[in-house]
């Protein structure tokens, strides 16, 4: 595999919930590559599909009610989709792994955290016990807890929710992996102990070269982490872009819409504008574009016809899905 | 100058705990050291800090929905801690609170429309066509269907959640309402949908806010002015503008930096913050900001430094600053 080779490539993944005896994707044809180092943003508002896709990367999904319906996801040029469930359980914790927004779900809270990343070490990458506590050890240094080795035989509940975040990024960076999925891991956290978390990753990413897929449904915690964004609006991708084109140009109506209605700490929002209405349920989306309902420049096409992921004219990585504001090349016909 | 509304005076209280087991331990939990602030009429004030500096717990005292220790809350000249009960069921009328999970407060077996009416019967506003008529005219205001008073909470999203708890603290035509992170919950767009509301309600009705959020953005476009606290103190106040422009107390400037802005030219200045909060518990000698304090110096862990005037309207609690008084 070449170094120029996306190290997550993920190609037209879509997921579905059956809901009322029908199948409904959650998360439909979504395609996008991370390279190696590279941080990728994905935002949108509540129910976009945000952990449904990562989950599908994962092969998380809720057996049963969810499935796979089609679609991609190779991890260093192999595809996970066909892995059988003991195949998968060697890729997770190991070459991608996962943190989320609550670390006690993650946790278990009858077990030390010393012993449970000790006991992670152990498992995926085959070091003695004693070795295993050692690097456990190290690990807490790395995630800067303080007086680490003092504090590796407490319980999680010991722990506040920032400690218990960096206890699970030790956690992934165990087995050094070349991908980590991070599910809005400092929402549930105050802003002070969300820089420091932000800046924890951003080093550790640094120092391991791993790529990482950031779900947050902030964008001011876009602005500060991510290389590149991907914005997804009802289980679609409707923008991506590099980081400085999607704020200095938000090309969607959605992505537009989104940047007007946040309040900013450091100018006056006089212009603050609410998007109407809200994302709508998998099991009742509407034909053509799936934002119409709330879209300002709506026209009659749009609710006819799907509008397809286009390339900007001129930014070849600036893409767009609308009638209105894409561009000429659908990006999907290119792959 | 517009009238004072609401005056509130060196607000105490502390928790008593038992904790810990087999061997249990009484401690104190010192939420509300004294905190004084004053609210004029129509002016919306901003409470921020981070989770478990006292903001709720303020909040909540103030309306005695839990009694405070001490201090003094004066609701236009009257003391609502020491009113007799007939009075103070007088006073409640003008003093409603808006909650951060409207689900949780709101009861999931009743329609709409009986928990919209209850106050009003409670506090026998009118006759039932009265009440009826209040009803449907608040959830107008509040951008609601009429059809609405025959469903149950379950029915709703939460953004819309939000405005049947907004309704219900209107029906009683209050003139102050203790809005505890009303938007906190909600995603961006319906939290727009929601300050939009309240925008509106401020201008219309000259609604007074004291309005709890740990978001500074929100904070900054709602509020006139706003109090920053940590650990159970008000350590800066003054115009929302003007502190979050230039703030004075190390702890603000902090949280400042650390709040995120949608533009990657402004990155948040990432861990200026070293440590977590203190525990209330058993607060930090002197200054409670000294161990986390980029500044801090050998009085800072023997001396809590008073809040002191800096500027006209402008308030400080740090030793940086005592040389201007
Ligand atoms: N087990 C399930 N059964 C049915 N539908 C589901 C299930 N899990 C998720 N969904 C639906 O899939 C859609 C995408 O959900 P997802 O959790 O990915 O959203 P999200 O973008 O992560 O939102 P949030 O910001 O709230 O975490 C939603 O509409 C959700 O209702
Ligand atoms: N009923 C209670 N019993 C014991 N301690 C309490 C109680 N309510 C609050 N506390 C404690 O008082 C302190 C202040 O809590 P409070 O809820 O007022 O903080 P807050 O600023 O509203 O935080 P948040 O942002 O998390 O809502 C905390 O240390 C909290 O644990
Ligand atoms: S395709 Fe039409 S409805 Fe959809 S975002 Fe573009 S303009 Fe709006
Ligand atoms: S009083 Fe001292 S420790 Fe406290 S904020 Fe000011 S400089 Fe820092
Ligand atoms: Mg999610
Ligand atoms: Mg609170």
């Amino acid at each position: 595999m070449s170094e120029q080779a996306p190290v997550l490539d993920v190609q037209g993944l879509t997921t579905e919930f059956r809901v009322h005896g029908e199948w409904h994707a959650a998360v439909r044809g979504v395609s996008f590559q991370l390279a190696r180092g590279e941080t990728l943003a994905i935002v949108g508002e509540s129910g976009c599909g945000k952990s449904i896709t990562a989950l599908s990367v994962m092969r998380l999904v809720p057996q049963g009610a969810g499935r796979i319906a089609s679609g991609r996801v190779l991890l260093e040029g192999r595809d996970l989709v066909p892995l059988s469930e003991p195949e998968m359980e060697k890729v997770r914790g190991n070459r991608v792994s996962m943190i989320f927004q609550e670390p006690m779900t993650s946790l278990n809270p009858v077990l030390t955290v010393g012993f449970q990343v000790a006991e992670s070490l152990h498992y995926h990458r085959g070091l003695g016990r004693a070795e295993a506590r050692r690097t456990a050890l190290a690990l807490f240094d790395q995630v800067k807890i303080p007086s680490a080795a003092r504090r590796f035989d407490d319980y999680p509940h010991q722990f506040s929710g920032g400690m218990r975040q960096r206890v699970m990024i030790a956690m992934a960076l165990a087995c050094n992996p070349a991908v980590l999925l991070a599910d809005e891991p400092t929402t549930a956290l105050d802003v002070t102990i969300q820089a420091q978390v932000l800046a924890l990753l951003a080093e550790v990413r640094e120092a391991y070269g791993m790529a990482m897929v950031f779900i947050t449904h902030n964008l001011g915690v876009v602005a500060s982490i991510a290389d590149r964004v991907m914005v997804m609006y009802a289980g679609e991708v409707v923008e991506t872009a590099p980081i400085d084109a999607v704020f200095a140009r938000p090309t969607h109506p959605y992505t537009e819409a989104l940047l007007r209605s946040i309040p900013r700490v450091d100018r006056n929002t006089t212009e603050l504008q609410a998007i109407g209405g809200q994302v709508p349920a998998i099991s009742n989306m509407p034909a053509g574009c799936r934002f119409a309902d709330r879209c300002a420049l709506v026209e009659p096409r749009c609710r006819v016809q799907s509008p397809p992921l286009t390339m900007l004219p001129d930014d070849p990585r600036h893409h767009v899905r609308c009638w209105v504001r894409g561009g000429e090349t659908s990006v999907e016909a290119l792959q | 100058m517009t009238a004072t509304l609401l005056e509130v005076n060196d607000l105490q209280k502390t928790f008593t705990v038992r904790r810990g087991f087999p061997r249990t331990e009484t401690v104190h939990v010192k939420a509300l050291s004294g905190i004084s602030f004053r609210i004029a009429e129509g002016e919306a004030f901003g409470l921020v800090g981070e989770s478990g500096c006292g903001k709720s717990t303020a909040g909540r005292a103030l309306l005695r929905l839990i009694e405070p220790d001490g201090g003094q809350v004066l609701y236009r000249g009257e003391n609502f801690l020491t009113a007799p009960g007939h009075r103070l069921r007088q006073l409640r009328q003008k003093l409603q609170i808006v909650f951060q999970d409207p689900f949780a407060s709101l009861n999931p077996r009743r329609t709409v429309g009986q928990t919209l009416a209850e106050p009003m019967y409670v506090h026998r506003l009118g006759n039932r066509e009265e009440i009826q008529a209040r009803v449907e005219s608040v959830l107008d205001e509040v951008g609601l269907p009429r059809a609405a008073v025959e469903k149950y909470p379950h029915e709703f999203s939460g953004g819309q959640r939000q405005r049947i708890g907004i309704a219900r603290a209107l029906v009683l035509e209050p003139e102050l309402i203790v809005a505890d992170e009303p938007v906190s919950a909600l995603d961006v767009s319906i939290q727009a949908q929601i300050l939009l509301l309240l925008d509106g309600l401020k201008v219309r009705r000259g609604l007074s806010f004291l309005f709890i959020s740990h978001d500074l953005g929100v904070v900054r476009h709602f509020c006139k002015r706003v109090a920053v606290m940590y650990l159970g103190r008000i350590v800066e106040e003054g115009p929302t503008e003007e502190i979050f422009d230039g703030p004075l107390h190390p702890y603000t400037q902090a949280l400042r930096d650390a709040s995120p802005v949608p533009d990657p030219r402004a990155k948040v200045t990432m861990a200026r913050l070293e440590g977590e909060v203190a525990s209330a518990i058993n607060p930090p000698s002197g200054c409670h900001f000294h161990p986390r304090c980029p500044h801090a110096m050998d009085r800072c862990r023997v001396e809590y430094p008073k809040l002191r005037a800096v500027a006209p309207g402008r308030q400080v609690a740090c030793h940086l600053h005592d040389m201007a008084a």
